[in-house]
């Protein structure tokens, strides 16, 4: 009955296009149409909406207002983990986390409600993005790769699942992605010669519904493993596409075992989300030998190319260049760096770039731009509609990679260096790729993700501390305030009671951002 | 299928932490080594520092190779890793950890242990050996210094870099060619009535300079508040990267190793 229900309704999006579907009042209850066309007091999903451009509607806070801005309220969560996760908001709750931690806190006032800790385990620890939520349940990835149902009124355990096995080398971090009766999840875990895969589970019960491998079985002979998808896709409920990305092969600095363009890693793929099969693939890094995961995220954008409507993808992606396709079909519309990249021999007639086979680590070193941490990584960009920019933080580098036959051919199999690198605010013309304004965000770089609101401000963080808001239309600073950390977290924004929140973690503080009431 | 069905948190805490922590034990327990630290450090060195110095120590994503280093060679039951993981190193990214006295020396253990059975099985390693950085040559590299690379612009091999082959090897002498990331830019503030200040920068945003002075003194301003140059000799290594071909370095390499 429910899957009938949410199949008229995808139906009836695709008849109606962006009709906006009344919103339930019942509290906690998020449904499909919410997680179709959010209302604007929610975020209800790892990016806002379903098109993974970090863009919002709001417009209180504009850029004549914004030096007014002020803190609204902060919550500790008194932890050694930096937040790294996009918040959600509910029904007036927000539901954050660091690894094996969820906490519900009052999105009006920052006062908890309820903080739920998984028991301790031995998987990697190294970061978390955030619950997804369908209904009333809330559902959490384990540093040991378990997925966790809660529920969002108290943050009881409903039922708790193993997506894969953390002793093989498993581990996960991501916010799964819900598209209908779906709860899509990745795997971490590049360390060791594993396959990647996405994996569909059942939000009722947490039975598998489906797994889609990237990668061959371990052991096939002159094959790849990796191709892990360790980042939260984008859905199309037109084409009922999900876009995900995947990342390394692996071994990961040498590529002696697994000749070829290792099939699907470092690759963008669209898959069927009721059947888990694939409809097609784009792969940034054909044979990869540099830790580039392809798995920032795809961005969907409906809009004018080259005279022509299209329904795009877009991601600039760790490897230094951005790619724009039709996200019907895949076809390459534009490839093109955004910063200095000097591994490629060239772009190849499906606009993928060309390896260079001299590029590839080497006992004696190899100078390589960008370094592993890439161009850009998980931090979410955002696309400005009205002014069509791309706006990602970029991360100009330079490293020196290294491999040699002693190193062996299991998980990392080889060493690199980053020599140099800055951070960037970059705002990208989609129609050419040419960089329209920069803004410098510091030495060694910047890990916050960007958000533009419709009324033209754009927010991120610099690699000192300090959250900005800039003028999408020039990158020039509208406000900012030192926080004391600096951000890894991507900004959202809400609208309760007709007051605007802007929200940043920085450090273990959440910091919730607003105008100052009339009674203040 | 619902993994543990319907046990309370706690139970399922424990249920949890005893299935990990055995199954952990084993994975530990396949060293000849009878020190238990080392086997209580695994866990928390795989949770908290693996991802970036590898689950072996032998280097991860962008952190180093801790079995090869200086520092945890010269340590003694941490008197200086435990600094460095105490106060992170957050120019370079690693974060400050808040162990307790006993969880730092397992710790300290663990990455001790794994430098010693790194040590003990040569060739099966990661990481940069001197050896593997010799393939370059002296003569191109020293006409490399005085020409197109432009150093002798900055430096001389008879004055700065007068010896530094004995001082830096391997690596570490590589990757202070390419960037030396401890070089301290210079400043001149000029104040609104004139009066300038000169110092080493201590800091530098979009909205403040801030500086110290001769006499070690820190002092600051907002940028738009006073006018200031800043000297920054080493974005002269920067500029070079995309110049560099990989026989430049190389070659360039040679040259300085036999400044002794």
């Amino acid at each position: 009955m429910r899957l009938l229900r949410n199949a008229w309704i995808f139906a009836a999006m695709a008849i109606v296009g962006a009709a906006v579907i009344s919103h339930s009042a019942a509290a906690q209850d998020l449904s499909a149409a919410d997680l179709l066309n959010p209302p604007a007091s929610s975020w209800p999903g790892y990016h806002g909406d379903y098109s993974g451009r970090r863009h919002s509607k709001l417009t209180q806070i504009t850029p004549r207002n914004v030096k007014n801005l002020g803190l609204a309220w902060a919550f500790q969560t008194n932890q050694n983990a930096p937040i790294k996760s996009s918040p959600l908001v509910v029904d007036g709750v927000m539901y954050f986390t660091v690894p094996d931690n969820v906490w519900a806190v009052d999105a009006r006032s920052g006062h908890m409600i309820w903080h739920y800790t998984y028991p301790p385990n031995n998987g990697l620890h190294i970061g978390h993005r955030g619950v997804s939520m369908y209904k009333g349940s809330l559902f959490f990835t384990t540093p040991d790769a378990h997925l966790v149902s809660l529920d969002a009124k108290n943050g009881k355990v409903r039922w708790n699942v193993v997506i894969a096995d953390s002793n093989k080398g498993y581990w996960t971090t991501l916010a799964p992605l819900i598209v209908s009766n779906h709860v899509l999840v990745g795997v971490s875990g590049d360390f060791d010669n594993l396959r990647g895969y996405i994996r569909s589970i059942d939000p009722e019960t947490g039975k598998t519904q489906w797994d889609w491998y990237s990668t061959p079985p371990e052991g096939t002979p002159n094959s790849t493993t990796g191709g892990m998808t360790w980042m939260t896709g984008t859905y199309d409920p037109a084409l009922n596409l999900v876009f995900w990305g995947t990342g390394n092969p692996t071994p990961v600095l040498t590529g002696s075992t697994r000749p070829g363009d290792n099939l699907y890693t470092c690759s963008i793929v669209a898959l069927n989300p009721d059947t888990g099969k694939l409809v097609w693939a784009f792969q940034p890094s054909p044979h990869d030998t540099h830790d580039w995961d392809a798995v920032e995220t795809p961005v969907l954008v409906d809009a004018s190319f080259k005279g022509h409507p299209r329904k795009m993808l877009m991601q600039t992606s760790r490897n230094g260049y951005f790619f724009v396709l039709d996200r019907t079909t895949g076809e390459s519309l534009l490839t093109t760096p955004f910063g200095p990249v000097n591994w490629a021999l060239g772009i190849d007639k499906q606009g993928q770039p060309i390896p260079n086979p001299a590029k590839e680590p080497a006992r004696d070193g190899r100078l390589i731009a960008p370094d592993e941490g890439g161009m850009t990584n998980f931090r979410s960009p955002s696309f400005d509609p009205s002014t069509g920019l791309f706006i990602v933080n970029a991360h100009p580098s330079y490293s020196i990679y290294f491999a040699k036959p002693e190193d062996g051919t299991y998980g990392w199999a080889g060493a690199d260096y980053s020599l140099w690198g800055k951070g960037v605010l970059e705002a990208i013309d989609y129609q050419n790729g040419k960089i329209r304004w920069s803004h410098e965000l510091g030495s060694g770089g910047s890990g916050a993700g960007v958000l533009t609101t419709d009324s033209g401000i754009t927010f991120s963080g610099d690699a000192y501390g300090n959250v900005l808001a800039l003028d999408t239309s020039n990158g020039k600073t509208l406000w900012h305030t030192g926080t004391g950390a600096p951000m890894l977290t991507s900004p959202i924004t809400y609208e309760l009671d007709g007051r605007q929140y802007v929200v940043i973690g920085t450090g273990g503080v959440l910091f919730a951002w607003a105008l100052p009431q009339p009674t203040e | 299928m619902p993994g543990f069905p319907k046990l309370p948190n706690e139970e399922l805490a424990s249920l949890i932490h005893f299935f990990d922590s055995s199954s952990m034990h084993a994975a530990t327990d396949t060293s000849a080594s009878n020190t238990s630290a080392p086997a209580t450090g695994g866990p928390l060195f795989q949770q908290n520092c693996a991802f970036c110095h590898g689950r072996d120590a032998a280097g991860g994503e962008s952190g180093p190779d801790l079995t090869r280093s200086k520092l945890v060679a010269e340590d003694v039951a941490g008197n200086k890793i435990g600094d460095v993981v105490r106060n992170g190193r957050l120019e370079k990214k690693m974060p400050a950890f808040k162990f307790s006295d006993s969880e730092m020396a397992s710790v300290v253990a663990f990455i001790h242990d794994q430098t010693k059975k790194a040590t003990s099985r040569p060739g099966g390693r990661r990481g940069v050996d001197v050896s593997d950085l010799q393939s370059g040559n002296v003569a191109a590299g020293k006409q490399y210094f005085q020409g197109p690379g432009g150093c002798a612009s900055c430096h001389s091999p008879t004055g700065d870099l007068a010896g530094v082959a004995s001082r830096y090897e391997g690596l570490q002498l590589e990757e202070r060619m390419l960037y030396p990331k401890d070089v301290k830019s210079h400043v001149t503030v000029t104040l609104p009535s004139g009066e300038t200040v000169l110092g080493t920068v201590a800091y530098l945003d979009e909205f403040t300079i801030g500086l110290t002075d001769q006499t070690g003194r820190y002092r600051s301003w907002p940028v738009g508040a006073v006018k200031y140059a800043v000297q920054s000799p080493v974005d002269a290594h920067v500029a070079l990267f995309d110049k560099y071909t990989d026989d430049d370095i190389h070659n360039l390499m040679a040259y300085l190793q036999t400044l002794r």
